[in-house]
């Protein structure tokens, strides 16, 4: 529904995004992961139409990104607030009314996303009454309200804490259900492994890596895994596998080891079965903090 | 365009409810008519009710004649010597010794004035006026002018100004009723173009750093958003000028009818010389002294000056200068991360308004049709306040017109100028803003 074609941005004297094209299917959770100062917030600021690239396209459902596409997406940015002197329900309604709704259908809808995040009394109270997390919570609704088709949010779990977190992960995923599409920006990789269905990563104004999650993964695979097993047998010296690490457990002894050769994990199996008692088995599937951590270094 | 009418509404509305609007709006006017109250209660009273006595010790043998007491000063001749007198002055029951010595008629010198509170310009001048006047009888009656040529001599003079209308027709005016006119117009002008220009700043500046500013123009275009701020401020200073036009005039009617007494009243009819009220009828008697007396004068100059013309060419120069510098305003605001950094901003846009301000209360209230006036009230910086000063004066239509034009052109302008600044400015945070990066952010495309 997105594809983003060869952006370039340039600021005065950096080079924010240099050629960076990516795509994001409709009703997909898509990650746009990176360091700090990558150009995530260069490319979300574009996709918003915040700024203009210098070069390249943005096509948002078959069509170059317009004006009129302004009401179809939802931002949350990073660095965001409210007015402080204003009462919640009016500054929600301002800004629904802002992204084309009118009063009447967007206090129907305010009432219902109060009511459902447990917010119903918050109307009349002012932002400086709120804590942060609350801030959040309001800024999360306006983002949501006017139904857009493309919701991109940066950073949505800073700020709130693990009861409330959750309570917005539920959100999106429901959301998504129902087919909204997201773009999801952050740091934390476990919350991209929970929620994203694909990625891009982005480095030093470039693009180094895009897919699936699953994909990714699976390509950075290594033929390593982990044995938990009872028993004083010593594989220190095996043909079948390098060890890479040996550790005690409270029931017997953790083994990571990474295979040689041809052989698959069956013969390892085979090996020890006879010596020690097997508990548990698994391959070791690097996790996205790995990788995240494993591309940027290069 | 509706975005921007949503825009304006907000920003009207939250400043309209706010406490300090609804007692600004409010409480002054009441200041207005408690100064224009106590202006008339003096005026009829007379500022100085209290009469300084002034002993007089003459040792001068050519002037024999005595100083003349009046209303403020009374000087009585005494025999005692200087020296005692000084040292008594304390117990004595005068405010002053005057020492005439025995001085040079040609050169007077050496007189002095010893008094137990330093002597105030007005005093000083009154007594020098006397000796002067007592001086000048002397030599006109020594080269054979009579006593009573000298008093035929003297007559008080009061011009009646006129001025020839648009139209033809004379008009009663009054270089003091338009000097007050203008002095308030220029001053309300400074006052309110300043005011709201801050505002419009602080606003900025507000939701730059509650961070709403990048939720906002995902919405809406930058310039939107600071256009209906413009606009929206711009309202709010109408609404409160508006008010405190209603408010001014209804409460100064009430204050004229509960100052003036009757008694009052009966007396400026009895010092007037054109006492025409063959009705002795208290209300008539109240309103010929008000339209007679010595502020009368002033009022019935006010009456012709066309106030209807004055209030809306000055609504006009509000907004145009409000616009011109208001824009200005926004790109300083949007430049800076705090309300504490904009010093170094503010002067350079402050400095033309300051200057116009300065100039036009002193230069042009002087000579209101000179070249300083007619380029100050063309120049887009100074005209809003310089035209308004000049109006009650009376200013030829293409003037007026021109300056207009310049002022509509020249608000465009900084506009365009400042939302090039400020589209790039509000989304810098953390880097300290300077002339030459606001001069990188203009030529910024895209």
């Amino acid at each position: 529904m997105l594809s983003v074609r060869n952006i370039v941005k340039q600021y005065a004297n950096h080079l924010a995004l240099n050629d960076v094209s990516l795509e994001v299917e409709k009703g997909k959770i898509f990650g746009l992961l990176g360091p700090n100062g990558a150009g995530k917030t260069s490319l979300i600021r574009i996709i918003t139409q915040i700024t203009a690239p210098d070069s390249g396209d943005v096509i948002f459902n078959g069509k170059k990104l317009n004006s009129d596409h302004i009401n179809q997406i939802g931002y949350l940015p990073e660095e965001r607030g409210l007015y402080k002197k204003m009462e919640i329900g009016e500054q929600v309604l301002y800004l629904s009314k802002l992204k084309g709704l009118s009063t009447a259908e967007a206090t129907k809808r305010i009432n219902f996303w109060f009511d459902k995040l447990e917010m119903g009394s918050w109307w009349n109270k002012k932002v400086e009454d709120l804590s942060k997390g609350m801030q959040q919570k309001v800024q999360f609704v306006a983002t949501v309200l006017h139904n857009p088709e493309l919701i991109i949010l940066d950073e949505p779990f800073s700020g709130f804490d693990p009861v409330n977190a959750d309570l917005i992960k539920n959100e999106i995923l429901e959301l998504n259900a129902q087919g909204t599409t997201f773009i999801f920006s952050t740091h934390r990789m476990e919350s991209v492994e929970e929620l994203c269905d694909n990625i891009a990563l982005i480095d030093k104004s470039k693009k180094i890596l895009d897919g699936a999650v699953d994909d990714i993964k699976a390509g950075y695979r290594n033929n390593t895994y982990k044995i938990e097993y009872k028993g004083d047998a010593d594989f220190s010296d095996s043909a079948i596998f390098d060890v890479i690490e040996l550790t005690q457990t409270k029931n017997g002894k953790c083994l990571k080891f990474k295979l040689k050769g041809n052989f698959v994990v069956n013969d390892v199996l085979n090996m020890m079965i006879s010596k020690v008692q097997i508990n548990h088995l698994e391959e070791v599937i690097p996790s996205m903090n790995d990788i995240f951590i494993e591309r940027v270094r290069k | 365009m509706n975005k921007i009418l949503l825009i304006i509404r907000r920003e009207y509305l939250s400043r309209v409810r706010k406490k300090s609007f609804i007692i600004m709006t409010f409480l002054t006017p009441l200041i207005i008519a408690g100064f224009y109250g106590l202006i008339i209660y003096f005026s009829i009273k007379g500022i100085n009710d209290k009469t300084d006595k002034v002993a007089v010790v003459n040792q001068n043998k050519t002037l024999k004649e005595n100083l003349v007491s009046n209303r403020n000063v009374t000087f009585e001749y005494v025999n005692d010597s200087f020296e005692h007198l000084k040292k008594n002055l304390t117990k004595s029951s005068y405010d002053y010794i005057l020492y005439l010595p025995d001085f040079d008629i040609e050169h007077p010198k050496g007189i002095e004035l010893i008094g137990t509170k330093q002597a105030g310009l007005t005093l000083d001048g009154r007594i020098s006026d006397s000796i002067e006047d007592l001086i000048r009888d002397y030599k006109l009656k020594k080269s054979g002018i009579s006593q009573t040529d000298l008093d035929n001599l003297k007559i008080k003079v009061t011009i009646n100004t006129k001025k020839i209308g648009d139209k033809g027709e004379e008009e009663n005016s009054s270089a003091g009723a338009s000097t007050i006119i203008a002095f308030v117009a220029g001053v309300l002008m400074f006052m309110f173009i300043m005011l709201y220009g801050v505002q419009v700043m602080r606003g900025v500046i507000e939701e730059k750093t509650s961070r709403i500013i990048e939720i906002m123009i995902s919405s809406v275009k930058p310039f939107q958003l600071m256009m209906g701020k413009i606009i929206g401020i711009a309202m709010v200073g109408l609404t409160q000028f508006l008010l405190w036009i209603v408010l001014t005039f209804s409460i100064s009617a009430l204050t004229v009818t509960v100052f003036v007494s009757k008694d009052d009243a009966k007396k400026m009819v009895a010092s007037s010389s054109i006492v025409t009220a063959s009705n002795p009828g208290a209300q008539q008697i109240q309103a010929a002294a008000i339209s007679d007396g010595p502020l009368g004068n002033v009022q019935k100059s006010i009456k012709n000056l066309d106030l209807g013309k004055i209030i809306s060419v000055f609504i006009f120069y509000f907004l145009g200068g409000y616009l011109f510098y208001s824009a200005l305003y926004a790109a300083i605001g949007s430049a800076v991360d705090s309300e504490t950094e904009t010093q170094q901003f503010m002067m350079p846009v402050m400095m033309p308004l300051l200057l116009g301000y300065a100039l036009s209360l002193s230069v042009v209230t002087n000579d209101p049709y000179g070249k300083v006036a007619f380029w100050q009230s063309m120049i887009p910086f100074t005209s809003p306040i310089a035209m308004v000063v000049r109006l009650p004066y009376g200013v030829p239509g293409w003037e007026l017109a021109l300056s207009m034009i310049i002022l509509v052109i020249g608000f465009v302008g900084t506009v365009w100028f400042a939302a090039r600044i400020y589209r790039v400015g509000i989304l810098m945070y953390g880097k300290k803003a300077s002339f030459k990066e606001m001069v990188k952010w203009f030529w910024h495309k895209g």
